[in-house]
């Protein structure tokens, strides 16, 4: 069977055992990929299968040790502590206090370069606050969404640019003005749309009933530790590498989430942990999915038929195919998106300046975001917003990803301009 | 009633249960079978030449029975002369590279001046294959009495041997990289005595340089034909004259090299760091492999050894590659030939350019003969 059949059988078996078949996703993608794989000749290849669901090994722990970090900060009272205080403080501002929400969602994306780990971290505090100012949960779940993206983007960690720089030797140097030129912009206009249409101006009496029990007259600074903990466990290793050792994304998060268990009232941290992996396993095991899926996608040779169909676009057409092929096989991995497409796509624009170009694939890229299958950050905000409909979440945000590929486009049309302005 | 109710919810589950374990155990038990596999080293036999076998913990003791050890060769000529490092299997899924060192060892006798050479740099990334790739483990190459197998590995460090990454990684030269690259050798000299296992086999290898007294370092690679440093000699700034006179002596075997200067604020890569930090003249070499581009189609042995890719010479066609890629492909003989004529051309560019440290090897495989020929007829049969 040629590879372009293959792919399309790949990618209707999935659709099928999804929406007909009503497989969880993670297995539809397991089963689609053992059918590309014995439509080709492949037979069961065991070691592919298993090589590729550890493909996001890494992030699968990040996602599990980030949702048992919230857990605790929900557990100890730290999460409504925080809430009461962001209520409290801004209240009376709405757009201010709108980019405030923003910035608070985006932090931990643009400290990590993970959309989910920004959702993760920052959405349980955020939430409540989104619902309390009369945002619906819909609308509140693509804010949450759009800001995981944003600080996915945002400087000064941009894995989506490290990614592809590492394809063309290119160092991560000199990206932040590109990027904040981009961000800037979106994050101001993203979170204003979202939020001015519904949020309300609340009065302090309508606050008074809102808000959520503040534990720091009992506890004090101790609720603080915990996050105090994760950001100098994030910033510590990169700011003092000689002295404070790097325990990587997931051992930052399970001491973190220690200092949490001591912070507040007292709760089970063993039952904070089994629900945190209740809540994640559905989201670990599309993630496993999705990289049986692409190893399957090389083996049988479909992934490079559809990269090298995409690239042989004519030059016209090729920008139009970065804006469209990017965030769909974001769909399936950006950070995938991003080495396996993006890095031929910043060759083909070799003559502009690389910097500006992969500033832009990666806004083009992160906007797999909330493409379907994975919609990782859609789904992961759908999830913390307690939103049972992901098809709304990405309903209210495509007028944001309008504006993402608009600000992406500007910055390759004009990168020769803004090069020189630099 | 009690009974009934846990009958019904409980032993339906438990026996999905049960059978999910069971099923993943097997996969479990297959797949590894297939894992364990790739830490088979494939054997090297070296030429009677050989002076020295050493193993890179003997320069730096605190790699002894990791899975950073690894074979230095050294072949030592009777007169004196200068001394020439070459590294293959810096990136495992660059057989090129690990190819024409081994091809080198089986090969060749040093008449005058030191030569050594270290075929698996990185031999902790020989014992995996990067996820997504789809990569065969292991390649053959036909020799007079049987084949020989070699392995496909990865462009990191087992993640086994060295694991959590850090989210971004700050190498040795303050270089700030996405977090995989701190298993990436070639991103992480000169190394750390104190460090990862990578930046220690990078300490290790900087460590050769100092003990062995390198005068030119040659670091043998591959690249996907889509990246445009390719058929290439990247070279510090202090081996600019080398790296022209080079150029020159490549027409002689009929071959165009493309010269790069090694970027300045490009760090912790050989070519830059052999000359940063140990002061010796460093250049890094580069062939076209389809086989770990990111265009390819299926892959498979045959892909490696040679070169025959279905998508390749279409993305040439539409110029995308910074290199014509025909039907015919670009196999392994040609590439491993292409890297023997620019060490054979390194030599002598650099005995023109230091007379007083002159180097002979003996018997370096011409490359046309093993165009010709092909590559088992240099490599010693399988036992």
């Amino acid at each position: 069977m040629s590879e372009p059949l293959i792919f399309v059988l790949m990618l209707l078996s999935f659709i099928l055992l999804t929406l007909l078949v009503r497989f969880p996703v993670g297995v539809s993608l397991f089963l689609a990929a053992l059918i590309g794989s014995l439509a080709s000749g492949s037979g069961l290849p065991w070691r592919h299968l298993v090589e590729g669901a550890f493909g996001y090994f890494d992030t699968l722990l990040i996602i599990l040790t980030a949702t048992i970090f919230m857990k605790t900060l929900e557990g100890s009272g730290a999460l409504d502590t925080y809430v009461n205080f962001l209520l409290r403080t801004f209240y009376r501002y709405k757009p201010l206090f709108l980019l405030i929400l923003m910035f608070i969602i985006m932090f931990p994306g643009m400290i990590t370069g993970s959309s989910v780990t920004a959702i993760l971290s920052a959405g349980p505090l955020v939430a409540p606050v989104l619902l309390k100012i009369g945002l619906s949960r819909s609308r509140a779940a693509s804010f949450l969404a759009m800001g995981g993206i944003l600080g996915m983007i945002a400087p000064p960690i941009n894995i989506l640019v490290m990614i592809m720089g590492a394809g063309v030797d290119m160092p991560y140097v000199g990206i932040t003005v590109p990027l904040l030129i981009l961000v800037g912009p979106l994050a101001i206009l993203v979170s204003l749309w979202l939020g001015l249409k519904e949020a309300k101006k609340i009065s302090k009496d309508d606050l008074a009933s809102l808000l959520p029990p503040s534990f720091w007259p009992q506890y004090g600074w101790r609720l603080i530790v915990p996050l105090l903990s994760l950001i100098f466990l994030f910033l510590g290793p990169s700011l003092w590498p000689e002295i404070i050792p790097d325990l990587g994304l997931p051992g930052s998060f399970i001491l973190a989430s220690l200092f949490g268990w001591l912070a507040g009232r007292p709760f089970s941290f063993f039952q904070a942990t089994q629900k945190a992996l209740e809540e994640s396993l559905p989201i670990l095991s599309i993630l496993v999915g999705v990289g049986m899926f692409t190893q399957i996608m090389t083996l049988t040779g479909s992934r490079g038929w559809l990269v090298v169909s995409i690239l042989s676009l004519p030059s016209i057409w090729l920008i139009l195919a970065m804006m469209l092929s990017l965030p769909l096989f974001g769909g399936i991995s950006t950070f995938g998106s991003a080495s396996i497409l993006g890095v031929p796509f910043i060759l083909a624009l070799i003559n502009l300046n690389a910097l500006f170009t992969a500033a832009a694939l990666s806004t083009f890229a992160a906007i797999g975001e909330i493409v379907p299958p994975a919609a990782f950050s859609a789904r992961f905000a759908a999830q913390v917003m307690d939103e049972p409909s992901l098809f709304r979440v990405q309903k209210h945000s495509l007028i944001p990803v309008a504006t993402f590929w608009i600000m992406g486009l500007i910055l390759l049309l004009f990168a020769p301009i803004l090069d020189k302005w630099i | 009633m009690r009974l009934r109710l846990i009958k019904k919810f409980f032993f339906p589950r438990l026996s999905l249960t049960i059978v999910l374990l069971i099923l993943t155990l097997i996969i479990a038990f297959l797949a590894g079978k297939e894992f364990l596999v790739q830490r088979q080293s494939e054997p090297i036999f070296p030429s009677s030449g050989l002076s020295y076998h050493k193993k890179l913990s003997d320069y730096f003791p605190a790699l002894r029975n990791t899975w950073g050890d690894t074979d230095v060769y050294i072949f030592e000529g009777k007169e004196p002369g200068g001394c020439i490092l070459i590294t293959g299997g810096t990136h495992p899924n660059e057989p090129a590279g690990f190819l024409t060192a081994v091809i080198l060892i089986e090969n060749i006798f040093v008449d005058k001046g030191k030569v050594v050479i270290i075929p698996r740099a990185n031999a902790s990334a020989f014992t995996h294959s990067d996820p997504q790739e789809g990569s065969p483990q292991r390649f053959f190459i036909s020799t007079a009495k049987g084949k020989r197998f070699f392995r496909l590995g990865s462009r990191l460090t087992n993640p086994i041997h060295q694991w959590p990454d850090p989210a971004i990684y700050i190498n040795p030269s303050g270089q700030k990289l996405s977090g995989s690259e701190v298993r990436n050798l070639n991103r992480c000299y000169p190394g750390r005595p104190d460090g990862l296992l990578t930046e220690k086999i990078a300490f290790a290898i900087m460590e050769v340089i100092r003990q062995e007294k390198i005068d030119l370092g040659i670091d043998v690679h591959e690249s996907a034909p889509e990246y445009p440093v390719i058929n290439a000699l990247v070279f510090h700034e202090n081996s600019s004259e080398l790296a022209a006179l080079v150029a020159i002596n490549m027409e002689s075997f009929g071959l165009k090299l493309r010269l790069e200067a090694s970027p300045p604020n490009l760090r912790g890569l050989s070519h830059r760091e052999w000359g940063d930090a140990a002061g010796i003249l460093a250049v890094l070499i580069e062939t076209p492999n389809a086989s770990h581009g990111r265009l390819k189609g299926k892959p498979s042995p045959d892909l490696i050894v040679e070169g025959i890719d279905k998508f390749y010479p279409r993305a040439s066609r539409s110029g995308r590659l910074f290199v014509d890629y025909p039907e015919t492909g670009i196999p392994l003989k040609d590439r491993v030939g292409r890297h023997l004529a620019s060490i054979i051309s390194l030599v002598e560019s650099f005995n023109e350019l230091y007379p007083s440290k002159k180097i002979k090897i003996n018997n370096i495989p011409d490359p046309n003969e093993v165009a010709l020929k092909g590559l088992g007829f240099f490599l010693h049969s399988p036992s």
